[in-house]
């Protein structure tokens, strides 16, 4: 039989020959084309502009009037995901805050409302934080909230310390004409829309790019986490994860897509590893009080509602790269150093005590030095130093905190001593 | 042609409760359960299904059991499986194509700027091009079962109401070919799907090489007339290696979306590494082993 032959067992191979050949060229050529084209970043989905050349019309005409968002919008995720302008912005001519344009009606700034279209988790999420109505009601109040507002605001955790009755009257103080520029700006987070939603989703996620780098960077935190009051900006650049940020953050995995982030996209955390994204066990969570277990804000800090629950979230995060005991014996530290700032803290209403019982202290908030003394004492020392405790940021822990507090005591003790001797009362 | 007997000659004496066509069937109707499952995970990557991406979703799984009603009819009422199999199985079609315009028009811009309209990165980031005529594959394959071949490698198909309609080929090669195909399909499917990671683990390479391997032994035993035994085994060792590949890289997939300490989040196995894709592989490769199996129908089916 010529099958035998070594000629026909060539042919009897020929499927296989073919197979093989056809592999190797191909993947030659991958090769060579890999070669050629040499090492590559990893290309991401915002290079595209999705919007070339759109026939949208609001495209087209915006494109004339602001050129700018358009072209953000076209690099964006959501345009890429066949997300139109009209999605987000039209609205029916009814809709609470609706204007005219073009023939339809819109929404100049789209409220949480319309991004909850899609993003229902999100919002709940949010709705239910800190950067929800409590940043509003901080500087705000509850008076103005609607019932149904009012609801959500006293079922939220954040509202425990009850922010309402802590707002500082430097508020109203100061007045619209600069608190426009100044604390409502960054409270505004949490600002209820006219159609009933909550808060400015746009704050942290930049319109039109709407960019995971963005969002996720620390120098979006920074916009509104830095400063005498809550430092986190400096104390996290002072920190080794900060550091490691600064010194190798180019070549983190910024767009990596969200749920699925390890050490290999962020060998140190970022403000958005810690307290949003889903990270090690732990998921994504718009609640950036969810993996918290003090009110670090309050002048004298308690613990929050299931903050054992919220200590396991938090902790799968550092597990990631510290060991469990590490981790343990931090937060126990940590805990004892807040537990010290706290009777600090406590000292200084001590101290204050006598003059408020006496009537020594004048009915205006913020009109002499012993206010001044005594806010600053927990409102920018003692948030400072628990800050640099929980961050790692030791100078904010001994500097720009402890040490500052022991020196305002000082001070508050001085000044009270002299108040009472001046009404007759003696130290 | 008994394709299978060709490379195992004893295997004639082994009987099989289920015809090739039925076992076809079988596979194709735990294909739309799943490839609706798949979907579903897939369309929720982003938080929200809009409405048309609930087409798959829906259909997949109502295709399925519509099919496996279809073969418990089919025992005595042969004709009405068949018309009711061949419905779901040109709808399979329609839904695979409609998915797939609805994927290549987000990876293409034809509106666009010359050089902007067919691009690398818009067809890597874009929503799998060919993903969704997994459905009209399975369409293609599961009419080709539904219709039956008499008299074995004729070409000859008994369409409904016992309408005749004759292929150049017979359906054990026509079925070869759509393997082929469909292995295509699949390595295009998972080389742009990892070229989001720039290939950088190399056992991003092992799908491909093999998906290569099994297109071209698939697409070439379906051209010869008269395949040797050696091409036969050639092609078995192509479809086990795909259900091999398969099986792995679901491992490998899911491997990935565990934490560091093996525990499984919802989360990461929603957004992360499709940990049911890669089992594409091993379904083109069992399709492909059973297009192997005795063409004839030995078996009762009824009227």
């Amino acid at each position: 039989m010529k099958d035998t032959q070594p000629q026909s067992g060539l042919r009897a191979a020929r499927l296989l020959i073919l197979g093989l050949v056809v592999v190797i060229v191909v993947m030659g050529v991958a090769l060579i084309v890999m070669a050629i084209a040499g090492p590559t970043s990893t290309p991401e989905a915002g290079q595209v502009d999705a919007l070339a050349n759109s026939p949208d019309e609001c495209v087209v005409c915006h494109r004339r009037t602001s050129p700018g968002i358009v072209e953000q919008f076209g690099h964006s995720s959501m345009a890429a995901a066949e997300v139109l302008c009209k999605d987000c912005h039209e609205v029916k001519a009814d809709y609470p805050g609706a204007v005219e344009h073009e023939g339809t009606f819109v929404l100049r700034s789209p409220t949480a409302a319309r991004c909850q279209q899609c993003h229902v988790a999100e919002v709940a999420q949010f709705n239910q934080s800190r950067h929800g109505l409590p940043a509003y009601v901080a500087f705000a109040g509850a008076e103005s909230l609607s019932a149904d507002l009012l609801q959500i605001y006293q079922s939220i955790p954040e509202a425990a310390p009850d922010p309402n009755r802590m707002r500082n009257s430097l508020y109203a103080l100061e007045g619209p004409d600069v608190t426009r520029f100044a604390c409502e700006v960054c409270h505004n987070v949490g600002l209820p829309a006219i159609d009933g939603s909550i808060g400015q989703c746009q704050k942290c996620h930049l319109r039109h790019e709407f960019s995971l780098e963005q969002v996720r960077k620390p120098e979006t935190c920074n916009f509104c986490h830095i400063g005498p009051d809550h430092p986190q900006w400096e104390i996290y650049h002072e920190s080794p994860h900060g550091i490691a940020y600064e010194t190798g953050g180019e070549s983190w995995h910024w767009q990596a897509a969200p749920g699925t982030l390890t050490v290999s996209d962020f060998p140190a955390p970022t403000c958005a590893i810690c307290h949003i994204s889903a990270f090690g066990t732990v998921g994504t969570s718009h609640d950036v009080g969810d993996r918290l277990t003090w009110y670090l804000f309050a002048p004298i800090s308690g613990r929050r509602p299931s903050w054992e629950d919220n200590k396991i979230r938090m902790q799968a995060v550092c597990l990631e790269c510290h060991n469990k005991e590490f981790v343990d014996n931090f937060y126990t530290t940590a805990d004892a150093a807040t537990e010290a700032v706290n009777q600090w803290v406590q000292q200084s209403d001590q101290m204050v005590a006598p003059l408020n019982d006496k009537g020594l202290l004048t009915s205006q908030p913020f009109d002499e030095p012993i206010d001044f003394t005594y806010f600053e004492l927990w409102h920018h020392w003692g948030r400072t130093a628990k800050f640099g405790v929980w961050m790692r940021g030791p100078d904010y822990t001994q500097w720009h905190g402890a040490y500052e507090i022991l020196s305002d005591l000082a001070e508050l003790r001085q000044m009270v001593d002299q108040k009472l001797l001046d009404a007759g009362m003696g130290p | 042609m008994y394709y299978l007997a060709i490379a195992f000659p004893n295997i004639r004496r082994w009987r099989v409760p289920l015809t090739r066509d039925q076992l076809m069937l079988l596979m194709a109707a735990t294909n739309e359960i799943f490839l609706g499952i798949d979907i579903y995970l897939a369309h929720s990557i982003s938080g929200t299904i809009v409405p048309k991406e609930w087409i798959p979703i829906i259909f997949g799984p109502i295709a399925g059991l519509l099919l496996l009603v279809a073969g418990l009819i089919a025992i005595r009422r042969r004709p009405l499986a068949t018309a009711l199999a061949t419905i779901v199985f040109l709808i399979s079609i329609a839904v695979g194509l409609l998915g797939a315009y609805f994927h290549i028009t987000r990876a293409v811009l034809p509106a666009g700027p010359v050089g902007e309209r067919f691009t690398v990165d818009l067809l890597v980031w874009a929503p799998p091009i060919l993903g969704p005529l997994t459905f009209s594959l399975i369409g293609l394959i599961g009419i080709s079962a539904t219709w039956v071949e008499r008299p074995p490698d004729s070409g000859d198909l008994i369409l409904l109401w016992g309408r005749h309609v004759h292929f150049p080929y017979s359906k054990t090669r026509a079925l070869i070919f759509m393997i082929g195909l469909g292995s295509l399909a699949t390595v295009i499917s998972s080389v742009l799907d990892h070229a989001r990671t720039n290939f950088e683990n190399p056992w991003l390479w092992a799908p491909t090489t093999v998906g290569i391997f099994g297109t071209v032994v698939a697409v070439g035993l379906a051209a010869v007339n008269i395949p040797k035994r050696s091409d036969v085994l050639t092609f078995i060792a192509a479809m086990v290696m795909m259900i091999l590949v398969g099986v792995l890289g679901s491992y490998l997939h899911i491997r990935q979306n565990l934490t560091s300490q093996g525990i499984i989040v919802g989360e990461r196995f929603l957004r992360g590494a499709p940990f049911l894709a890669p089992l594409l592989f091993a379904d083109m490769g069992s399709l492909g082993l059973l297009a192997l199996f005795d063409p004839s129908e030995k078996v009762a089916l009824g009227s």
